[in-house]
């Protein structure tokens, strides 16, 4: 009887402690400077070296390159770059191999789509997701030989 | 009435059902309310990490640790990263070990925070989950400033960690520890002296040492029948020999017991942090040298490390490639399970309940 | 309402009490809905949440909500099921649960049915719902369900016993088993010529007893969640499970309405000098704290065991009844003659 009356003045207690509730929907929630969220794609700064392809675990990036358009200039640029949300686990991998920081993560979590479809996402919807967009990458170069490919 | 015939129920509790911790099912076969045969069937949340793993690099099989058992995925890391740098003879830096050591006591709070508030949960009591999940809160929230995810934090790299800890964070910590311990006083007097709750698990799922390690049973499902048996202790690894802790054991081996040992590890865990966050170096690296290419040399090796479940082993076979041959993981969860037929006949339905929230089951790490 | 029985029935008459029985459903649909949104917002408290606060100011509307939603979805019967059983057992479950309400009196002058034998009445017609559960658990033809009615029949009779019992001290002292005469009994002036101190241990029994009447926390073992999924209802849906709803929180109603009564005297104020505050408003303040220690349990306890029910039951609570009555006895025995 005794345990039970405790349990009871710790509940009692309780219903007039303060409230961890937050009011999510009406008021973003904001994740802290490091959180991994829906990545952010700079075309201008892609050098189409196929990392994050290569080290992504779950195989959601796809992207193609095609030659430089200034003659002057080597290399490829980016033509198309797709991420697939149904898979990518935001794992990070990707964002921490890239040399050029032209992919990086954001603080954006909110991925709820109606349709499968709509979580194909491609180069542009990436590039305006340019909001809260992470700092700092701490990109220490995972090791880039094997793997899926 | 020598004309009515009696047959037994078979019951299949689960995939779906609310106490089997996701999709966990037992087909028991009730005689009444009394069990007289149970059969427990997993592999409904198979992903085939082991198999998956043989195709990717070892820092890609880093994430997939993270889902097998998604409520302490900091230990799982660990032992993926700590193989892999006994294999090649890696040596991490100080600080990124007091880092790793930090996150894996916090994740063993969190753990066993999630523990309590389901276990009690299925016993039928309803805040103690919120309760606990108030606290596990502020271990997430630290999680995630740490490592910018709340579940999955992908946070060891084979030869150290990803990132420092940002300013502050260590003090956040500290601060942490002795709110914990205020809070653990709190879930005593909720829930520990309840005559309700106390009936209800007293003596309930019992074995001895001699069945516990004939099960191969690991963890508090071992310690609460008397086998001082703890690889933090016994085997040290990381950074654990030089801190003092004790490493709590039962008597009964009953349910009560794990109980009791569960809520006495978050103790000893605060114990282990504040001593980790005293001997903490100030600076220096994070990451140790690692070659570009993480190619373990051929072989094989197992290293096991105490996780919040128990014993988790990573055997790694390795032909000296950049992906493993073969990656088998020891998970606690999957072996502490296969006492449970055994335990449950006899027993009623709520004792199922009892039972198997006792031994304390992820069911992504019992079916990887 | 001696006017019944002075007249023959009229039309009119006949009219006035259907009247009067709308007015009490519509209190009656009232208190469940806030008495929903209250228990929600309680235990949300006592667990550092803000309970409903999403349709209508402060959720008021969320229980209105829900029950429109209920009203709303499409009615399944499952194949297998015994139809008309199925169908049966949420109206039989309802029913009974309302009609004890008649005895209940809330005032010297508000109440509905004056009868002789109010008690008596009550503890007859709730027994009535046991059934029902029974029935919705065999109807179902879900093993859950079935174990879930199993247990509330073995829950439900061996409660019913200490339940009655344990009132019988209040009638002894009171010397009927009119509801209104109980009250009067208990009138006093002051709070300890309330039943609960000199029956103390009569109403501990009650107490528990009671709860596990409702099937509330600790003793929700017939719909307990974590084991048998949903208990007894588990195949009830829409309006059909809105009943079996409706039947629990006006059992919740009844039993505060009851404990109220026999055991913290009505309507009387606990002390003379707090007499000028009306009686309707005592009633109302003793029926919501009771109501309330109910929520409050059901935020606190873990479930209990069903062997360690019926030990309760059998081993204690019965025993301590027929001790309390031959307590009772002996005191107006020896003292009171």
């Amino acid at each position: 009887m005794k345990g039970m009356l405790k349990g009871m003045g710790v509940t009692l207690k309780a219903l007039t402690a303060p409230k961890v509730t937050t009011s999510y929907p009406d008021t973003p929630y904001m994740m802290p400077e490091r959180y991994r969220g829906i990545q952010h794609f700079i075309p201008e700064l892609c050098i189409v070296c196929n990392q994050c392809a290569r080290i992504c675990p779950t195989e959601c990036i796809t992207l193609t390159g095609k030659p430089n358009p200034d003659p002057e200039k080597k290399g490829k640029v980016i033509d198309t770059f797709d991420l697939n949300f149904e898979i990518c686990i935001l794992c990070d991998l990707c964002t921490e191999v890239c040399p050029t920081e032209a992919i990086v993560m954001t603080g954006n979590f909110e991925l709820a789509a109606y349709s499968r479809d709509e979580l194909y996402k491609d180069r542009e919807w990436l590039t305006d997701n340019n909001t809260r967009v992470r700092e700092d990458n701490n990109n220490i170069g995972a090791p880039q030989k094997g793997g899926a490919k | 009435m020598g004309a009515i015939r009696t047959e037994e129920l078979l019951l299949n509790v689960g995939p779906q059902h609310p106490s089997t911790h996701g999709v966990f099912r037992i087909i028991v076969k009730l005689d009444g309310e009394i069990i007289t045969e149970a059969t427990p069937v997993m592999g409904y949340l198979h992903r085939g990490t082991e198999k998956l793993a043989e195709n990717l690099n070892f820092t890609q099989i880093i994430p997939y640790t993270d889902r097998m058992d998604y409520v302490s995925a900091m230990t799982n890391n660990y032992v993926l990263c700590h193989a892999v740098e006994k294999m090649m003879g890696l040596e991490v830096p100080e600080r990124a070990e007091f880092l790793r050591l930090i996150v894996m006591e916090m994740q063993r709070v969190a753990s066993h925070l999630v523990w309590w508030g389901t276990y009690l949960l299925d016993i039928g009591a309803m805040s103690p989950f919120l309760f606990a999940f108030r606290d596990r809160e502020t271990i997430v929230q630290l999680f995630n400033e740490l490592s910018g995810a709340r579940l999955t934090y992908n946070y060891m790299r084979v030869g150290g960690v990803k990132w420092d800890a940002p300013p502050g964070w260590l003090d956040k910590v500290r601060e942490f520890i002795p709110y914990m311990e205020k809070k653990i006083e709190e879930y005593d007097r909720l829930v520990s002296g309840n005559e309700i709750f106390l009936s209800r698990i007293q003596g309930i799922g019992r074995y001895d040492a001699e069945t516990a390690i004939r099960y191969g049973l690991s963890g508090a499902n071992l310690r609460c029948t008397g086998v001082q048996w703890d690889l933090r202790r016994s085997e040290p690894y990381s950074l654990y020999d030089r801190f003092e802790f004790d490493v709590p054991v039962g008597k009964n081996g009953d349910c009560f017991d794990r109980y009791l040992l569960r809520l006495e590890e978050i103790r000893q865990s605060l114990r282990i942090l504040r001593q980790a966050l005293e001997q903490m170096p100030e600076g220096g690296e994070t990451m140790g040298k690692v070659p570009r290419a993480i190619r373990p040399p051929a072989g094989e090796s197992y290293v096991a490390i105490e996780s919040p479940r128990g014993e988790i082993g990573c055997h790694i076979v390795s032909k000296g490639k950049a992906e493993p041959y073969r990656l088998k993981f020891r998970r606690p969860s999957f072996v502490n399970l296969q006492i449970l037929p055994k335990l449950l006949v006899g027993e009623t339905m709520t004792n199922l309940i009892t039972i198997l929230g006792g031994i304390d089951i992820v069911v992504g790490e019992v079916d990887a | 309402m001696d006017w019944l029985s002075a007249s023959p029935v009229t039309w009119y008459d006949a009219l006035f009490v259907f009247l009067w029985g709308v007015v009490l459903m519509l209190v009656v649909l009232g208190f469940v809905t806030y008495a929903i949104y209250f228990e929600r917002k309680v235990i949300g408290w006592m667990q550092f949440r803000r309970g409903p606060n999403r349709v209508g100011p402060f959720g008021l509307l969320q229980t209105v909500a829900d029950i429109l939603k209920l009203l709303i979805k499409e009615d399944t019967i499952p194949r297998k099921a015994d139809r008309l059983l199925f169908v049966l057992a949420p109206v039989l479950a309802f029913i009974p649960s309302f009609a004890v309400l008649a005895v209940i009196p809330y005032t010297q002058k508000l109440y509905f049915a004056d009868l002789n034998v109010g008690l008596l009445y009550y503890v007859a017609l709730s027994g009535i719902s046991t059934l029902a559960i029974v029935l919705g658990g065999w109807a179902s033809n879900n093993k859950y369900a079935l174990l879930g009615g199993m247990r509330s029949a073995a829950q439900m009779i061996s409660y019913e016993v200490p339940l009655v019992i344990s009132v019988t001290g209040v009638v002894l002292m009171s010397g009927t088993l009119n509801l209104r005469g109980i009250v009067d009994a208990q009138s006093g002036g002051w709070f300890w010529d309330w039943n609960f101190l000199p029956q103390i241990i009569g109403f501990a029994v009650f107490v528990i007893a009671a709860i596990s009447e409702l099937n509330r926390t600790p003793f929700d073992l017939p719909e307990a969640e974590s084991e048998l999924v949903a208990g007894y209802h588990v195949e009830y849906s829409g309006f059909r499970f809105a009943f079996f709803m409706l039947t629990e929180y006006v059992y919740v109603y009844a039993i505060a309405g009851l404990a109220t009564t026999l055991f913290l005297g009505g309507w009387h104020a606990p002390a003379p000098f707090l007499d000028f505050i009306p009686g309707i408003i005592w009633f109302a303040l003793k029926f919501a704290f009771i109501v309330f220690f109910l929520f409050w349990l059901r935020a606190t306890l873990p479930r209990i065991r069903i062997d360690q029910l019926m030990g309760l039951g059998w081993k204690l609570l019965l025993p301590l009844s027929l001790a309390n009555i031959f307590l009772t006895a002996l005191f107006y025995e020896l003292f009171q003659r």
